[in-house]
């Protein structure tokens, strides 16, 4: 269970994070106005001032309790999370093994993995979508568009 | 009626079974590259160039632009039923679309923003038909204030109309201004904000950052809800599309006032997006259901559609009368142009008359040609929402990862594409505004790069904005847009109604 406060607190941190990011790499870039006019780093320099300030109005709600959601209390449940999970996590390895094995691949094994494991369709109609998947893609994208969908690691290795 | 003459003169170029066909294969092909996010009318119309070498210019025009009218409505199918644009113009579609989808009335979205995107396209059209000498020196008369101007309209007439927290507004607003500062900065040349990610020098691409935010992000949110589309009626209703199309002139003030913002955000060069956002901004500023957008009013549907087509199709006309191409697809157009032997600019109108009146009348009839097409496949479309979850969720996650590599062949746009997922759902969970967040980054760079070559022009003094009457009226009507929200609030708590308090309003 993820309380609504951690969750404020945890967004306004990223962007606030995000923020002095901004800062400190606009710096770099020089801010003000020079002989070539305003200066590059000038308007990221504002933007991410008022990006960690904001942040730090919207943390300060956030820890208080305060703000226009004050009254919910619970931001995500125990049960909604595992759901969260089971369509995040699956989809996050996918991504992650593209450059090994391509997006054919992987895009097959993804979508037989999220609709066999879970039992949802039957492991048939869950191979032919599987199989479906990759053709289509490689018809569409690589065939009549061409344009080039990762191969892998695998597929270099094996000579493609 | 000179005009009137050459383009009676135009339909008989226009109408031939030969340009028919070829329209109509376009339109197919058009829908196809905007339906598929990651592809759209430029990939398209570039692939087809090479075809077009050994075509009269005229049928190869009339090619190309059946493909672009193709794309332009094919891009609002997936806004509507997956909430994923598949182009920065149908990003504020998606405000009202995608909940009427939802609600399990896909047939009425898709067929209603078919419909006023045609009579977007058709006011555009007539414009461009009547109006080309005047039109070309409008868009003449602007420089970098000028544009600044328009985009700072486009920023004042869509701020501040959500319910969200306003510093959670201007802290989304200053991230999207911030992510559209990635890259290579165009006006000094020097790279800016790449965290040490050489990768990143060419930028944050808008569509990885919309695939995320609205496709990944609102899929989370799917989930987390336990969603199930409402039951779609399985036989295919065609009365409802009628139906829909009938209700159209129900809306015909938000139709014509949207038309009219299009083509002049089209003929100024703001383009269909800022168009669109504009639109849809005032629409709800405006309308009596204002409060209701956001949840599936069909006029937050036509409000940015009938804008965004009017802006497109108006855009082609400093194209050909200035030879300033509007558009990426404009762009690869105005090659096409020059491979086919014809000079763009002010004397094509004199020298090939044959090509401009053909290419305006085929404009009229390949709308017609695309808006007939793209109705008969509504139903299809609206068939995609009864396919299970289960099996929509994994495959949406698909396209979005092809989309986001496709833009320049990067690994690194899927991974960022996957992280402003989880930005977009923390964000849309948390009620922090996505719209000024995409609206600052399609827009935010141009607006800043205009910004400086007009402090450039003006060593320094904020007077240029101030220095003729075009740009004084733009700045204007920007800051009045701005603080008209201010002084309804002023207002409101002045007669101590505390009615609108307790109304609910959606957060897009």
């Amino acid at each position: 269970m993820i309380s609504r406060r951690a969750l404020e607190i945890t967004a306004a941190a990223l962007t606030g994070i995000f923020g002095v990011a901004v800062i400190v790499s606009s710096i770099d870039n020089g801010i003000g106005w020079s002989s070539a006019g305003v200066d590059a780093g000038t308007f990221p320099f504002l933007t991410g001032v008022i990006i960690v300030l904001g942040s730090l109005y919207n943390l300060g709600q956030g820890a208080l309790g305060r703000g226009t959601l004050a009254i919910v209390r619970t931001a995500v449940t125990s049960s909604e999370l595992r759901r969260l999970a089971g369509l995040f996590v699956p989809a996050a390895i996918f991504v992650a093994v593209i450059p090994l094995v391509g997006m054919y691949l992987a895009s097959a094994g993804y979508v037989f993995a999220v609709l066999a494991f879970p039992r949802r369709q039957s492991v048939l109609r869950a191979l032919v979508i599987a199989a479906a998947t990759p053709l289509a893609l490689y018809v569409v994208f690589e065939r009549m568009f061409q344009v080039s969908l990762p191969h892998g690691a695998l597929a270099t290795a094996f000579g493609f | 009626m000179e005009n009137l003459q050459s383009l009676l003169h135009g339909f008989t170029i226009a109408i031939t079974v030969p340009h028919l066909t070829l329209m109509v294969v376009g339109v197919l092909l058009g829908i196809l590259v905007g339906v598929l996010p990651g592809l759209g009318a430029p990939n398209g119309v570039s692939l087809l160039l090479p075809l077009t070498f050994g075509m009269q210019p005229v049928s190869a025009i009339i090619l190309l632009s059946s493909m672009y009218w193709g794309a332009l409505f094919g891009g609002s199918v997936t806004s509507i039923l997956f909430n994923i644009p598949g182009e920065p113009s149908s990003v504020a579609t998606t405000f009202d679309g995608y909940p009427m989808a939802r609600d399990g009335r896909p047939t009425t979205a898709l067929a209603t923003a078919f419909g006023s995107a045609a009579f977007g396209a058709l006011v555009g059209v007539i414009l461009i038909t009547f109006l080309a000498s005047w039109v070309a020196q409008v868009a003449l008369a602007f420089g970098p204030p000028e544009y600044f101007a328009v985009y700072f309209l486009a920023f004042a007439s869509f701020i501040g109309m959500g319910g969200a927290a306003p510093i959670k507004t201007l802290v989304a607003l200053a991230i999207g201004f911030a992510i559209a500062a990635i890259g290579i900065d165009t006006v000094s040349g020097s790279v800016r904000l790449t965290m040490g990610i050489d990768e990143l020098v060419k930028g944050v691409s808008f569509v990885v950052a919309v695939m995320g935010l609205f496709g990944i992000g609102e899929l989370l949110i799917a989930v987390e809800e336990e969603f199930h589309a409402r039951a779609v009626s399985s036989r295919v209703d065609w009365k409802e599309v009628f139906r829909a199309l009938g209700r159209l002139p129900h809306h015909g003030v938000a139709l014509l006032r949207s038309a009219a913002i299009g083509c002049w955000m089209g003929i100024t060069p703001g383009g269909p997006t800022a168009a669109s956002f504009m639109s849809y901004g005032i629409a709800k500023r405006f309308s009596r259901n204002g409060s209701r957008f956001g949840t599936g009013e069909a006029e937050g549907i036509v409000a940015p559609e009938t804008a965004d087509h009017a802006a497109g199709t108006s855009a082609l006309l400093p194209m050909l009368s200035l030879g300033i191409p509007g558009s990426a697809t404009a762009a690869v157009m105005m090659g096409g142009l020059m491979i086919w032997g014809l000079n763009p600019g002010p004397m094509l109108f004199v020298d090939q008359k044959d090509f401009v009146w053909g290419l305006i009348a085929s404009m009229y009839v390949g709308n017609i040609v695309a808006v007939v097409l793209v109705l008969l496949t509504v139903p299809v479309f609206a068939a995609l929402m009864r396919i299970p979850f289960a099996v929509i969720a994994p495959l949406i996650v698909i396209i979005c990862v092809v989309g986001a590599y496709s833009v320049s062949n990067s690994y690194l746009d899927i991974v960022l594409m996957l992280g402003f997922g989880v930005f977009g759902y923390l964000f849309k969970k948390l009620h922090y505004p996505l719209a000024p967040l995409v609206l600052a980054i399609v827009i935010g760079d141009k607006a800043e790069d205009a910004f400086r070559q007009a402090m450039l022009m003006s060593k320094g003094s904020l007077g240029i904005f101030f220095a003729n009457r075009l740009v004084t009226t733009l700045v204007l009507a920007g800051i009045a847009l701005l603080l008209l929200p201010l002084a309804l609030q002023i207002v409101r708590l002045l007669r101590k109604t505390d009615e609108a308090a307790h109304e609910k309003v959606r957060i897009i």
